[in-house]
């Protein structure tokens, strides 16, 4: 296409818009600028959207993210089909008195509500032990708080990792036999 | 300054520094080799430990299928008719199923035999998951590079080489269309984010074509039609619409939509079927985009574009909502199948769709599966998610999508961990593989500290650096204890997998094992037995009425026609044999008689203590037949809500045809030491009907541990 032909004066710049100019030879160029708006009037509407809005930031959307990750594998959805109470009860053989029992036994696929919210923030604590390792690494933040990031977000894995893995032992007596 | 250098460089050390990428490439190469090798050896468990055969229910039929597609051909397999199953409707095979599975096979199996290796089609379909898997590793391999870089690559290959989660629907044995499916699921995605990345019409062809493999392969190709537009809309949404991207979706969507249309079962439903409306929209959203972006570079004015903008919005809204408007109430558009409908909205299945719910791996997933299918990835996966939004590109972009959306539909079906393991061995390798090139970082920031304390001379900003980098306390040691629990985690990790595979997923569940009180493992091949039973003293047109799970097993394995299987396509015939369970034997006598049954076969736990037998099943043929006929009522069966089997249970349970076929001549029996005659070891309780009469059928066989019983169905009494 050629160039458009630039207007620098103001009064030949007014002059210019009056006549409607334009240099394109492109047939339906100028088809589309003229005929659509032939019979085409745009609705008066005062609909405007908010100025200030925008996409949230990465990190926003990433902290949601976590809490929906929290949701699902704590089995928000098993609690929600299935209707388990939020903890168990046992009878003792013994003395015939009901204790509660947080962990449902014997079965993979089953939960209480209180185990899965447990377990699911055990899982949540260990990913988060691994991003504070990430930030420790950042060599921009002062030197004190890369230490306390570093020191937690370790403290933090290997708390998760032993409670998940206590967690599951409690589940499957078997474990790893 | 970098080419000076390297001529400044004797000879030895230019050629040294040459060969470092040698080395590299040597050294990821065989990384590769022995993954790939692991990811096939892995799987081997059961036919180490039984023998190479088929496991499970469906894999029978699609082992059926692929004898019949070797010794037929593929026109006869298309256009098969068979009247072994469903007796008497019979079924149409060739619109009925998926054929990339058995296509698959008959192809390697005509490959060895071209090389000249004789072997079996048995040992081909056994083998099929396992060889699949392994080639998913490379494909995870190429994947993990085009995301992240090649050593979150490779990590992602070593996990999903040994995933619970992916392995469960890919062991040997496990004849299935996930086998084949995850494999081409994974191909398509890579495929198409390459496409992206490069705005290769070549890449965005292959996935078109990764596409089509998947949709011949498994019905979970729906996920890739809903996944890929809405990845799309987000890269759209975020302003991240390039060129690229529209030559991606629009080949991919075409033609991958023509080339679905070629599979038979699929046909047209990309253009009549609402679940395939959203990459419909999505690709015509994309060309109002592309026709946006012309008339706004034409235009010059904005004022001008942002009223024209207005108004071709209005216009395609309006279109695209009273198209799907007229489509929908015409009905030529139809409504999401239940299925599709029970992952949008979980309650639904539960309510409305009994068959759906009665599926074991349909039920919802409670942490501790999480936990059994991902081990330490579920801390790795939110660490990897952040290290995706930390470096947002379109292809980390898709990573996460296909993640979440994934690991949503994880927790709604039990089953669907086999779609998210691929994803989240992606998001978990990404966190791996920064986390430890962070450390690896570290510690050798701290060896070269002696080199910048030498030349500090040289330069300020090196001075800064190494100020900087001794910052940290005891770096060099955190960094390394670090490093290790890391390889600690990943060797659990491993260890993990390996156990899970061995206990849990390398059961054939047609030859059940069990530890004795010695710690040995006991076999009860009391299914193979009942089958050969069947083929061998059975007239060849005998029709044998079971629960649906067994009716692939019975028509590959005994060779006779079945009254219904596990295909599940017509309800209202499993609910006539679910009603037929549930009824007086003499009124299940004149539904059999109606169906023209000649044997009855039930499968009971009680004596061995297997649980997944049909008294554990039972209330789900209630539900089943009392959905279509409502002369079957749960409640006649439960004791104030509860299922019992014992002395306290319902009338109707103790009479049903199901209880006398299960516990006939159950009640002489002792089964367990210091318990009474006729004690069920599964639900743990004396049986309350012990002297069950059978007045229609009798006792044909039973096997060994009482596993599977059969009866014949006695003829009509002679009325003259």
């Amino acid at each position: 296409m050629p160039p458009r032909s630039d207007h620098a004066a103001g009064s030949g710049a007014a002059a210019a818009a009056t006549q409607a100019h334009f240099d394109s030879i492109d047939p339906l160029f100028h088809v589309l600028r003229v005929l659509p708006f032939s019979f085409l009037l745009p609705p008066r509407t005062r609909l405007r959207l908010p100025s200030n809005l925008a996409l949230p930031s990465p990190m926003t959307v990433f902290s949601l993210i976590l809490l929906t990750y929290f949701a699902v594998v704590s089995g928000l959805v098993y609690d929600v089909i299935v209707e388990p109470p939020g903890i168990g009860s046992a009878q003792d053989p013994g003395t015939g008195a009901v204790r509660p029992v947080v962990f449902l036994p014997g079965r993979v696929n089953g939960q209480y509500i209180i185990e899965g919210l447990s377990s699911g923030f055990m899982f949540l604590l260990g990913g988060i032990g691994i991003i504070l390792l990430d930030l420790a690494v950042d060599r921009t933040r002062p030197r004190s708080l890369r230490v306390s990031f570093g020191s937690a977000g370790a403290v933090a894995v290997v708390i998760a990792y032993a409670m998940a893995m206590l967690f599951l032992r409690i589940k499957i007596p078997g474990y790893l036999w | 300054m970098a080419p000076s250098a390297l001529a400044s460089l004797p000879a030895p050390l230019r050629s040294l520094r040459l060969k470092t990428k040698q080395q590299e490439l040597l050294l990821r190469v065989s990384a590769l080799a022995l993954i790939y090798v692991l990811a096939f050896a892995v799987r081997l468990f059961s036919v180490l430990r039984y023998e190479s055969m088929i496991h499970e229910f469906d894999p029978y039929f699609n082992y059926r299928t692929t004898l019949f597609l070797t010794e037929n051909g593929f026109s006869e397999f298309w256009n098969w008719f068979d009247s072994e199953s469903w007796y008497p409707l019979g079924r149409v095979v060739g619109g009925t199923l998926f054929p990339g599975l058995m296509v698959t096979a008959a192809l390697l199996h005509r490959l060895l035999r071209a090389l000249s290796l004789a072997v079996h089609i048995r040992e081909v379909c056994v083998l099929t998951a396992p060889f699949f898997a392994a080639n998913t590793t490379l494909v995870a391999y190429a994947f993990g590079r085009e995301i992240w870089d090649s050593g979150a690559g490779l990590v992602a290959a070593a996990l999903i080489a040994t995933v619970p989660g992916y392995i469960s629907r890919s062991v040997a044995g496990s004849y299935d269309n996930e086998g084949v499916a995850i494999f081409a699921l994974l191909l398509t995605f890579y495929f198409f984010v390459r496409a992206v990345n490069t705005g290769s019409l070549a890449w965005a062809l292959a996935s078109a074509f990764g596409y089509f493999y998947m949709v011949s392969a498994w019905g979970g190709y729906v996920f890739i039609i809903n996944l890929v537009p809405l990845y799309v809309l987000v890269l759209l949404v975020t302003g991240r619409y390039s060129q690229r991207l529209y030559v991606a979706y629009n080949c991919m969507y075409v033609l991958g939509m023509l080339l679905a249309m070629q599979i038979r079962f699929v046909g047209f439903q990309h253009v009549q079927s609402g679940e395939h409306m959203a990459a419909m929209g999505v690709f015509f959203l994309l060309q109002v985009f592309f026709f946006l972006d012309w008339v706004k570079y034409l235009l010059n004015d904005a004022r001008l574009f942002k009223s024209f903008l207005r108004i071709t919005l209005t216009c395609v809204i309006t279109v695209g909502t009273l198209a799907l408007g007229i489509g929908t109430a015409s009905g030529y558009i139809s409504p999401w199948t239940g299925r599709f409908y029970s992952l949008l909205d979980p309650t639904y299945a539960k309510d409305h769709i009994p068959i759906i719910a009665s599926v074991s791996e349909h039920q919802p997933t409670a942490w501790s599966s999480f936990m059994f299918d991902f081990h330490i990835l579920l801390f790795l996966f939110p660490a990897g998610l952040y290290f995706c939004f930390k470096r947002l590109s379109d292809a980390t972009i898709f990573i996460v999508m296909y993640g979440l959306t994934s690991m949503y539909f994880a927790g709604v079906m039990v089953r669907l961990i086999l779609v998210a393991a691929p994803a989240v061995c992606l998001i978990s390798a990404i966190a791996a593989s920064a986390t430890i090139k962070n450390l690896t970082t570290l510690i050798r920031t701290k060896s070269r500290s002696p080199q910048t304390t030498s030349g500090k001379t040289t330069g300020s900003k090196s001075a800064a650096k190494g100020v900087v980098d001794q910052s940290l306390p005891f770096q060099h040691n955190a960094a390394i204890g670090l490093l290790l629990g890391a390889f600690y985690l990943l060797s659990r990790y491993a260890i993990h997998c390996t156990w899970v595979t061995s206990e849990a997923y390398s059961s054939p569940s047609i030859v059940l094992a069990a530890r004795g009180h010695n710690g040995g493992r006991v076999i009860f091949d009391d299914y193979r037995e009942a089958y050969y039973w069947l083929r061998q003293n059975t007239p060849p047109d005998a029709k044998i009425m079971s629960w649906w799970d067994y009716g692939y097993q019975i028509t590959a394995m005994g060779n006779r026609t079945v009254i219904v299987d596990n295909n599940t396509w017509n309800n209202t015939h499993i609910a006539t044999v679910g009603r037929a369970m549930s009824s007086y034997e003499d009124e299940a006598y004149e539904i059999m008689q109606s169906l023209d049954v000649n044997y009855v076969l039930v499968v009971f736990g009680g004596v061995t203590g297997y649980s997944s037998d049909d008294i554990n099943k039972f209330l789900w043929m209630v539900r089943i037949g009392g959905g279509v006929f409502p002369v079957i009522k749960e409640p006649d069966y439960l004791v104030n809500g509860e299922y019992r089997i014992d002395k306290g249970a319902a009338p109707k349970m103790l009479n049903c045809l199901m209880y006398k076929l299960c516990y006939y001549r159950f009640g002489e029996l002792t089964t367990e030491y210091g318990k009474p005659p006729g004690y069920d070891r599964v639900r743990g309780v004396e049986i309350g009907n012990k002297d069950i009469k059978l007045e229609y059928l009798e006792e044909a066989f039973t096997t060994s541990n009482w596993i599977v019983r059969i009866y014949k169905v006695k003829p009509p009494k002679n009325r003259s």
